[in-house]
């Protein structure tokens, strides 16, 4: 560090703007980071070539990759029904959550009828809640509903664990759209609803992508819910069922480590090709959340 | 339909009366249509992933739908699983106490009378029934059975055994000791182990405490008779003997984080000369270091002293909600009786097949390390030296004071006596809810 | 939409609403559906956790209403104020290490963040947000074990020394897992951090340049003051991260050696289903969220003064 601040005056009068630390000291400690974050699939990447049951090194290129691992992971954890179980149960939450947190947010900034301030602090006071605090009785809740083991255990309670963010979400865009553009509606005499559909929803877009980004990353992760609700592995998300797969195989370290790479892949993989629309619904869900 | 109506009725009857006469008389049976046994087993043991197989080859009808979880996890799920809408109909048993207490598994009595059952060795049946109320255990109804009956000694590596000059099993405690001693001076870890997430120190432990108490006092307090305590004199020097093997290094300072499969990959690559485990892993140790492998029990604190060691079914039972319960009973019985089975059961499962006593001990390799831990289950019941395992005594003594105590014990943070103490408030405070 | 056409209501009957009737139902009818799957799967829970809390129950058979006997023993006994304060030890390390570190990388690239390396940069510091906490824990458990890249890596540099089973080790098992956390959190927190920075007014610091100010105190007047809400966003995301942990432990120690690393989640979900104590786990629910919001108002507070 101390070394990169010397150096600082005489990069800055190279740069447009004044620079405390080289841009070649700051690139540095980025690489750094970059190495640090994507150290563990690296070391996961070369154990999972080692031979199927062996304790391999950290980090050593095998003399024999053993790519079959994959293959065999690939099996044993049922990807493919995996990967439908996981999108079903995607789908079953994030367009009816993103749907009625919309609808929400707007009656509590755009309608705001008498008694909505308190029904609006009563899901901010969610926004922080642990799931872990509700998780005992939300299992007695959904036994008593006969929906133990199904996909609807996962969904139900995810849409109403959503709801907080969604509508928090949801009403900060609404109050910053500017209310001429619902009085103009008004006047040429559009219902609520129709206002709704036609003109809020269409410039509310962004927002609505980027709630939609991150439920469905939060469906898609979610690990008490499917591990608590649902004891079928193919039944549950990626992450319960990588759960499942880590008790199934987790004394194969080449396995296990084949087996989670395989796992997180699809969202790594949809996060490299949106990567713009990821970030950015991830830093404003951070900043608002 | 031209048949009469009479007929229909009598058809009717005729039906009816064969349907009660098969509930109420026919042993249970997997019957002829397609049955899916929801299974529960635990992850790293492929015995009954075998028997299963071997099962529905004999029986097309019958497959299985089996979830693995290791046993920490497996422990922490069962009541949860057992008490849900779809309660498993073979499940590997951690420990049944709580388990019939809560009214979770099946009552076996009239299974093991259809299917007699009663002709196996009493003693074979005891360690799974349960009085009425949850406790004790040892007698009472039937709850679970043994897919077979394993048994913990030491297993050591023979090369490294020649390296340090011992040529034959120790026959005390302080020959034990003697020799891990060498092993430590020879650069050689004397004692392979692991810690997380159960502790495996409880099997030198309970060795330990065979050698220098009475089995019978260890088993009360496994049972939950009244009085029992764990706190005793004896199992204070058991307890202080572990200590000092900690201290001295006998252990790699790694175990709290190295777990059970791994603990074993590392004696098969040699780097240990004494592992502490059960006869469930010879089937395993006779393939991957055959020839270089013996067993011997846990020896007495005194030359020429009963041998004692910690000696269980590999207990399944099924559960109370279970929806093919008969054909469950049905693999049960088939596992102890059928010659396919057993031979597996030996074979991959490295233990006594128990059953009935008029059915012949499949055939081993002579000099295998399986001949070995077979030959000394006969001793165990001779010296009448047979325990149960220490963490078996409730649903949570495992999970809440045998692993954390033993693991500070590793980490320097608790002592013999205070372990001791630890584990039995924890055992009084559980028989208490 | 059914109210849609309320053409039916009786007006009469509600004066008041008489011109905007028609509205508030249409207006009720926008917030009804959220409200409720909140009531039903939140806001029911949370009534029921406090309920069960004054139980001691099984689960199975008859409760018995105890209270607040179990508030008394989740605050007293030594165990559970262990786990307690391990959550709160573990939110120092989810919360200082990423902030520090993404303060100093804030600082250093100030606005620098373009181009092709400023993309890659901030793709791969993400990629742990978007994977599954089951999957970080994986893969630290095998960077920590004995013969993993951690070690490796002290041995490479002459420190074979103080190599470790680190998940296993009273001393290090909670900071290793605070290390797990932190880097999960790292990218998001830099991103913030770096982002923020880029909005501090450059005019700020070509006016201490001029007047000679030292790096720190450019640090300290400028950009400290100027992240102030991101920080604090920063804060509250990674305490929240760090009092409901319940993932990465489950995986990678499962709270031990010891109950090292057991934090109140973990507890909750092992009192609730494997040992069968509702109401015990109930109460440590109920304390935890509560200590959540008690914990994350003051930051908020703090952060959120208007500029």
């Amino acid at each position: 560090m101390t070394d990169a601040a010397i150096a600082a005056p005489t990069a800055a009068r190279r740069e447009r703007l004044p620079l405390p630390l080289g841009t070649i000291g700051a690139r540095t400690i980025l690489v750094g980071l970059m190495i640090v974050t994507l150290m563990p699939f690296v070391t996961m990447f070369s154990a999972a070539l080692a031979p199927s049951g062996t304790y391999p090194p950290g980090l050593q290129w095998p003399t024999d990759p053993q790519w079959q691992n994959f293959i065999d992971a690939f099996n044993a954890a049922h990807m493919d029904r995996l990967l439908l179980s996981s999108t079903i149960i995607a789908l079953g939450v994030v367009p009816i959550s993103v749907l009625i947190g919309t609808m929400a947010g707007f009656g509590v900034a755009k309608l705001a009828p008498r008694g909505s301030k308190l029904v609006y602090l009563l899901f901010v006071l969610g926004l922080t809640l642990p799931f872990e605090g509700i998780i005992t009785p939300l299992y007695y809740e959904v036994r008593a509903m006969g929906l133990l083991n199904t996909k609807l255990a996962i969904i139900l309670p995810l849409i109403g664990l959503f709801m907080p963010f969604s509508v928090y979400w949801m009403r900060a865009h609404f109050v910053n759209v500017p209310d001429e553009m619902s009085e103009a509606a008004q006047i040429d005499g559009a219902s609520a609803w129709q206002q709704f559909w036609l003109v809020q929803v269409p410039i509310a877009r962004p927002a609505i992508l980027s709630l939609a980004i991150l439920q469905f990353l939060w469906t898609w992760n979610q690990f008490l819910l499917p591990i608590v609700l649902v004891e079928i592995p193919l039944e549950r998300t990626m992450a319960g069922a990588l759960g499942a797969f880590q008790g199934q195989w987790g004394t194969n370290i080449p396995l296990l480590c084949a087996g989670s790479l395989i796992i997180i892949a699809p969202t790594v993989i949809l996060f490299l090709l949106f990567q713009r629309q990821f970030v950015a619904a991830l830093l404003q869900g951070a900043v608002k959340g | 339909m031209n048949v009469p109506n009479t007929a229909k009725l009598t058809l009717l009857a005729a039906a009816l009366m064969s349907a009660t006469a098969g509930a109420a008389y026919a042993a249970p049976s997997c019957g002829t249509g397609p049955v899916v046994l929801n299974s529960y087993f635990e992850t790293g043991f492929p015995l009954p992933t075998e028997l299963s197989k071997e099962f529905t080859k004999q029986f097309p009808n019958v497959t299985f739908n089996i979830k693995e979880d290791q046993f920490a996890t497996l422990m922490e799920n069962s009541p949860r699983v057992l008490a849900g809408d779809n309660a498993p109909d073979l499940i590997r048993l951690p420990s049944i106490s709580d388990l019939v207490k809560d009214g979770l598994l099946k009552n076996l009595d009239q299974d093991a009378t259809d299917l007699g059952w009663d002709k196996y060795p009493p003693a074979q049946l005891a360690q799974n029934r349960v009085a009425d109320g949850g406790s004790p255990r040892g007698e009472g109804s039937l709850y679970a059975m043994g897919l077979n009956y394993s048994m913990t000694g030491i297993f050591y590596n023979k090369a490294l055994a020649a390296k340090i000059g011992m040529t034959k099993p120790p026959e005390t405690v302080a020959e034990l000791e003697d020799l891990m001693a060498k092993a430590k001076a020879a650069g050689i870890p004397p004692i392979i182990i692991w810690n997380k997430p159960v502790v495996g120190l409880t099997f030198p432990l309970q060795n330990l405490m065979g050698s220098y108490g009475d089995p019978g006092a260890v088993n009360d307090w496994i049972f939950q008779r009244k009085g029992a305590d764990i706190d005793t004199p004896t199992n204070l020097t058991a307890t202080q003997h572990l200590e000092q093997w900690i201290k001295a290094g006998y252990f790699q300072d790694d175990i709290n984080s190295v777990d059970y499969a791994t603990a074993n990959g590392r004696f098969h690559d040699g780097d240990g000369l004494f592992l502490f485990n059960g006869d469930w892993e010879s089937g395993n140790l006779d393939k991957v270091m055959a020839g270089n492998v013996g067993f011997f029990l846990m020896p007495p604190a005194i030359a020429g002293g009963k041998h004692a060691a910690m000696s269980a079914p590999l207990t399944y039972g099924i559960g109370a909600n279970a929806k093919n319960a008969d054909c469950a009973a049905f693999f049960l019985n088939w596992v102890g009786t059928n010659a396919e089975a057993r031979k597996i059961d030996v074979a991959i499962g490295g233990s006594n097949p128990g059953g009935p006593v008029d059915l012949a001990m499949p055939a081993v390799t002579a000099g295998s390390v399986t001949e070995e831990t077979l030959a000394a289950g006969t001793t165990i019941a001779k010296d009448n030296g047979a325990m149960d395992f220490i963490a078996n005594a409730t649903g949570a003594i495992y999970a809440e004071a045998w692993t954390p105590e033993l693991q500070k014990m590793v980490g320097g943070r608790q002592d013999a006596a205070g372990l001791l103490k630890s584990v039995q408030a924890e055992y009084v405070k559980e028989l208490s809810r | 939409m059914t109210i849609a056409e309320p053409h039916s209501l009786p007006s009469a009957s509600r004066p008041l609403l008489s011109q905007r009737g028609r509205g508030v139902v249409v207006a009720w009818a926008f917030i009804v559906p959220a409200l409720a799957f909140y009531a039903a799967f939140v806001l029911v829970p949370i009534g029921m956790s406090v309920y069960y809390s004054l139980l001691r129950w099984d689960g199975i058979g008859k409760a018995q209403f105890k209270g607040l006997s179990n508030y008394l023993v989740v605050l007293s006994e030594s165990d559970f104020l262990q786990i307690l304060g391990n959550a709160f030890q573990l939110a120092i390390y989810f919360t200082l290490i990423p902030i520090l570190i993404g303060l100093g990388v804030a600082s250093a690239i100030r606005n620098h963040l373009s181009g092709a390396f400023g993309t890659t940069a901030r793709t791969i510091l993400f990629i742990p947000q978007v994977i599954p906490l089951v999957a970080a824990g994986i893969a630290w458990t095998w960077m920590f074990a004995s013969n993993g890249v951690v070690n490796q890596a002290l041995n490479l540099i002459g420190l074979g020394g103080i190599t470790r089973g680190w998940l296993g080790d009273f001393d290090f098992a909670l900071p290793a897992v605070g290390i797990i956390g932190a880097w999960v959190l790292l990218g998001l927190c830099t991103m913030l951090l770096v982002t923020g920075i880029a909005r501090i007014d450059p005019s700020l610091y070509e006016a201490a340049k001029l007047d000679g100010a030292s790096a720190w105190s450019e640090f300290r007047w400028i950009t400290l003051p100027g992240l102030r809400q991101e920080i604090g966003v920063c804060v509250t995301v990674t305490v929240i991260a760090a009092l409901a942990s319940f993932d990465i432990v489950y995986i990678a120690t499962g709270g031990g050696p010891g109950i090292q690393t057991t934090v109140p989640g973990l507890e909750i979900y092992r009192l609730a289903f494997a040992h069968r104590q509702v109401g015990l786990a109930s109460a440590l629910a109920v304390v935890l969220m509560v200590l959540v919001i008690v914990c994350v108002l003051p930051i908020q507070w703090l952060t959120r003064q208007p500029k």
